[in-house]
């Protein structure tokens, strides 16, 4: 039986919100213009999604076989 | 002579048994009927099943289909729409259930952890996410490569195979003999 490592959900959507977060902030203050921003790169949410799913496989893969 | 009166004997009263008290009330943690009813609206069922990948697709599905067909690809989106609606519904559905099944205690069909071991959901959701970013920088255009769509079918096609023979493949090596 392999252990739990961490939620990739909850990762990824802690670090979509810190970044939204971020670019709000710089939006406000009229360092960037948010939309195109993200409009642009919310797919690299999907990747990161993607790449800690297969973080987690591997880690509780690897806690399994130990 | 005196005649007493007859009193018929009574034969002797075994103890009653004691009467079952009433079930222990048991609040089950998820209801199928709020997930399918949170699923009309695709996918909420499956977040309040705590499914969020599952949920995800569902959503992306039915509105990937609904864009896909508004945008001239009636065929065979416009039939994926209800199709995906519905699935969604009955997903959230046995969804609840199998949570309900696995608090009493019940064991219920092992496909879902089956699915999280495997890395293809992963690596597609990578592989979906780089794709559309480099449409979105303009390194790559997914319109020329709409034609191509066929091959996702084959390849879920080929995946549905190999997850098949895997499956029977562990089937068999779980009820052969031990060797001696």
């Amino acid at each position: 039986m392999s252990r739990p490592s961490f939620s990739p959900e909850g990762v990824t959507l802690g670090v979509c919100l810190v970044a939204l977060g971020v670019l709000w902030t710089l939006s406000n203050l009229g360092r960037v213009e948010m939309l195109p921003v993200v409009r642009t790169w919310w797919p690299l949410s999907l990747a990161l999604w993607g790449v800690l799913e297969l973080a987690d496989l591997w880690v509780r893969r690897s806690s399994g076989r130990s | 002579m005196s005649s007493q009166p007859f009193e018929p004997q009574s034969p002797p009263q075994a103890p009653l048994p004691a009467l079952p008290g009433p079930a222990p009330y048991v609040r089950l943690p998820k209801s199928p009927g709020l997930a399918a009813f949170l699923s009309l609206f695709p996918g909420l069922g499956q977040v309040y099943n705590g499914k969020i990948a599952r949920a995800f697709v569902f959503f992306f599905a039915w509105v990937g289909s609904i864009y896909l067909t508004s945008s001239g690809h009636e065929f065979p989106f416009a039939f994926m729409i209800p199709f995906v609606y519905l699935y969604n519904m009955i997903d959230a559905w046995k969804g609840a259930s199998a949570i309900n099944t696995r608090f009493l205690g019940g064991r219920t069909e092992p496909e879902e952890e089956a699915g999280i071991e495997s890395p293809v959901w992963g690596a597609s959701l990578a592989l979906f996410g780089v794709l559309i970013l480099f449409n979105n920088l303009g390194w790559l255009d997914l319109e020329r490569l709409a034609r191509w769509w066929p091959l996702l079918l084959i390849a879920v096609g080929v995946y549905f195979v190999y997850a098949s023979v895997q499956k029977k493949k562990a089937a068999e090596s779980a009820n052969e003999p031990p060797l001696l």
